[in-house]
């Protein structure tokens, strides 16, 4: 047990985070643990659980992931205008669609594993793009709004669970069987923390590299077509709070920015510390600006305190004074 | 009077004892050596010296002052300056930017007086004739040796009273190490004293004017050089009587070709590189540094592109990549030169270090099992001797020779028969040298082919059967029988009219 602890220290500092979070907000805000409310905040947290769920990949995978706000936008808009308020289409417009992400996905990851471009650059040129396809696109005008079927699975219930809580729930089993118990895990933490080792032991870096982005473009998309039934409709710029918010996750759910650490665990309890923060700012009373700036010190802080670079830092500080 | 007397020095990790009661005294003008294997103290002793860690008990007196310096700065203030394994310098920067590195010559302004910098690089490079170093060349395009004659102008630019050198000469090919044991010489003789770890033989043999032993974090004894033996030292360093560091050289080479090698090119540091690697053999590959043999290595496990022919056990293969060489039993294995930075993922666990190559091998209906994984790791552990508390514990934390296990044993664990060892003992213990050197016996006895290059030629004579030598990226000789010899390495090595 104290062995499980050491290895996951992290990953048990975000839940314990979550958990002070919750009853800080409690305290300023009563009302915020009722059942209905504490509803809301899982399906509000799945949307940016969902997002990060690739994010995570990516990022222990070494990479980074900045094309996530327009794959998400673009699959929500689509889907809207190609479903034009109606179920039936959703049966091949919701394969394609993921196909669609898991194609930008796949253009990322060529890019970065076979043409080296960096990451950052490579992801932020297929953002701008797709931004640009979606204007050029939809000429700006709304679109119909989402069919029913996925308005159920994003705020409907079952047996008083939200149904986007039970596929988050699903997604996170996948995940965690894929980190912790199939050899793709071994492969990717092995590729982020040194992609040359990694390579000089037979590992299959490329195609590694270019399954995480392939997951995060996945995973964009399909948050995509939830969210539209979430708010009713595709509106443009819906995805852009979830660059932030899917590489925070991330980060606060103690994985390593730079890759080789961390785990989807660890992510979603991120996801939750967000977006319980989110509940809490408001109900301090400040102006709509006041609470970003916050909402941004937050979350420095939390990356900051959970980091191991942080915690390296510390140490080495630590060492200096004795 | 002693320059340096060290009484009574401690120091502790958490409940781990690096050193305890070391005791150490050395004069100006002298050469000393530091003995031990890996893990016996030594480094914990010079960090304190260079001021990179301070001691929690004992004392030091230096120039009968007593010396606690803060940090590697104030050491040197103090004329105490380090040069280590681990190199410090900084790849963007030239070779000047970091031999003068926080210690720039200045205008009268404050900026870099570049003029000034050049003039004294130049005056540092040739006071001590080091080999052809360009002052303006940017560090990332120099060689491990190149780099390691950097960081000894670094060390010197501060024009310390005592220099400490910790495996300076490991990364060094033959004609360069003469020179450093040359210049450490020198710097005796310029009144320093020079205090020098390594775990070559000869060398301490070569220099030293006196010699500490150190084991288990203690010193065990003192000696003048040239009162004490190779024997009584070895015994002392491992505290039990080390039959010999060279296994018996039975050949079990066999008349079935593992590796067939044609033509093999890659850029114009490998060109046109013809050889047959039988089952059972022990390949020595020899020769001045920087004359391909690492691209030969890289090029057979398909980490460099190459052209030629590459046949295994009679079947002509191409490789593309380190994964098609790790494949299947007609596979090809390599132990890289770069311990840290190719072999070992040092923030992981010695467990998924080993079984990181094979790990599709534990999987049922792509789960992992880890009862299977935990069966081979032990297994491999206990095989190779590998000395790490349980196999969770992080390589990084583990000794050199114990680093370098777990990557043979992560190579052991493909099945492949067909092994590269580059430079496999570099920075490793004596007592894990021989274990080396016998474990590579024993596996050509099972019949594995067994290609191996060592920068200390020793080595390739005690262990081989038979040496090729390279020059110029081709095979310059192949040496066989009494022809194995330092000389006659050497001399193919440099001569040119040496007929194969």
């Amino acid at each position: 047990m104290s062995a499980f602890l050491a290895r996951n220290r992290l990953i048990v500092l975000a839940y314990a985070g979550m958990l002070v979070l919750l009853l800080v907000t409690a305290l300023f805000s009563p009302g915020f643990l009722s059942v209905s409310n504490m509803r809301s905040t899982v399906v509000l947290a799945a949307f940016v659980g969902i997002v990060a769920l690739g994010q995570t990949f990516v990022i222990i995978g070494g990479g980074i992931d900045l094309s996530v706000p327009w794959v998400l936008n673009s699959a929500a808009i689509i889907m809207a205008l190609l479903c034009g308020g109606q179920d039936l289409p959703l049966v091949w417009v919701m394969p394609l669609l993921l196909a669609g992400g898991a194609f930008i996905g796949l253009i990322n990851g060529v890019g970065v594993a076979r043409f080296g471009v960096p990451p950052i650059i490579m992801t932020l040129a297929t953002n701008v793009i797709l931004q640009g396809l979606i204007l050029v696109l939809t000429g700006g005008s709304p679109t119909p709004s989402a069919p029913a079927l996925i308005q159920f699975l994003s705020v409907g219930r079952i047996g008083g669970f939200p149904v986007i809580a039970l596929i988050w729930l699903a997604l996170t089993l996948v995940a965690t069987l894929l980190l912790s118990k199939a050899a793709f895990g071994r492969h990717l933490y092995a590729l982020g923390t040194s992609a040359t080792v990694a390579e000089f032991s037979g590992v299959p870096t490329a195609r590694t590299t270019i399954l995480t982005y392939v997951i995060s473009g996945l995973t964009a998309a399909f948050a995509g077509m939830l969210l539209t039934g979430y708010s009713g409709q595709a509106y443009l710029g819906m995805g852009d709070a979830y660059l932030f918010t899917s590489i925070a996750a991330v980060a606060i759910g103690g994985a390593s920015i730079l890759g080789g650490s961390g785990h989807y665990l660890g992510t979603v309890a991120g996801a939750l510390v967000l977006t319980i923060l989110t509940g809490l700012l408001p109900a301090l009373n400040l102006s709509s600006g006041a609470l970003l700036i916050v909402y941004g010190a937050v979350i420095l802080l939390t990356v900051s305190i959970g980091s191991e670079t942080f915690a390296g830092l510390g140490g080495k500080l630590r060492r200096r004074e004795s | 009077m002693d320059l340096v007397t060290v009484k009574g020095l401690s120091k502790r990790y958490g409940g781990i004892v690096a050193l305890s009661e070391a005791t150490f005294s050395a004069c100006a003008g002298e050469v000393h050596a530091l003995l031990g294997e890996n893990g016996a103290g030594k480094s914990t002793f010079i960090q304190i010296l260079s001021g990179a860690v301070q001691h929690d008990g004992g004392s030091i007196l230096v120039d009968g002052q007593d010396y606690r310096p803060a940090n590697p700065d104030a050491a040197q203030a103090l004329g105490i300056a380090a040069v280590f394994q681990e190199l410090s310098l900084i790849p963007d920067l030239s070779v000047e930017q970091n031999i003068w590195f926080r210690h720039e010559p200045r205008t009268l302004l404050r900026t870099v007086n570049r003029a000034e910098m050049r003039r004294k690089t130049l005056a540092l490079l040739d006071k001590y004739s080091f080999p052809a170093l360009r002052p303006d060349q940017e560090l990332r395009r120099l060689t491990l040796a190149e780099r390691q004659i950097v960081e000894i102008a670094k060390g010197l630019a501060k024009d310390p009273r005592i220099l400490i050198l910790d495996e300076a000469t490991s990364a060094l090919p033959a004609r360069e190490a003469e020179w450093l044991l040359k210049l450490t010489r020198q710097l005796a003789t310029e009144g320093r004293l020079v205090i020098f770890i390594s775990h070559r033989m000869a060398e301490v043999r070569a220099i030293a004017d006196r010699l500490t032993i150190f084991r288990n974090g203690s010193t065990v004894a003192a000696h003048e050089a040239n009162a004490v033996s190779d024997n009584e030292i070895v015994t002392q360093m491992i505290g039990r009587h080390l039959d010999r560091l060279y296994p018996e050289r039975v050949s079990t080479a066999t008349d079935l070709i593992a590796l067939r090698v044609s033509n093999l090119s890659s850029g114009s540091r490998l060109t046109g590189v013809d050889f047959a690697l039988r089952e059972g053999e022990v390949l020595g590959v020899g020769g001045l540094q920087g004359h391909g043999q690492r691209e030969l290595f890289q090029a057979l496990f398909g980490a460099t592109r190459a052209t030629g022919a590459i046949e295994l056990w009679g079947k002509p293969t191409s490789i593309g990549n380190p994964r098609q060489a790790l494949t299947g039993k007609d596979g090809i294995a390599l132990v890289p030169e770069d311990r840290r930075g190719q072999g070992l993922l040092l923030t992981k666990s010695v467990r998924e270090n080993l079984t990181l190559s094979v790990i599709r091998r534990f999987t049922e209906n792509g789960l992992l099992s880890r009862q299977k994984e935990a069966a081979l790791v032990k297994e491999m552990v206990d095989f190779l001797r590998i000395k790490a508390g349980t196999p969770e514990q992080l390589a990084g934390t583990l000794s050199g020779g114990n680093q370098q296990k777990v990557i043979f044993g992560k190579m052991l664990l493909t099945q492949a028969r067909v092994l590269l060892l580059y430079d496999p003992t570099r920075g490793v213990d004596v007592g894990t040298k021989g274990e080396i050197f016998q474990l590579m016996r024993d596996l050509a006895a099972k019949g594995y082919a067994i290609l191996f290059h060592s920068s200390d030629m020793p080595e390739l004579v005690h262990v081989a059967d038979r040496v090729l030598v390279m020059r110029n990226g081709r095979i310059a000789a192949t040496l066989e029988g009494d022809r194995i010899s330092e000389a006659g390495i050497l001399r193919a090595a440099m001569l040119e009219s040496e007929a194969a």
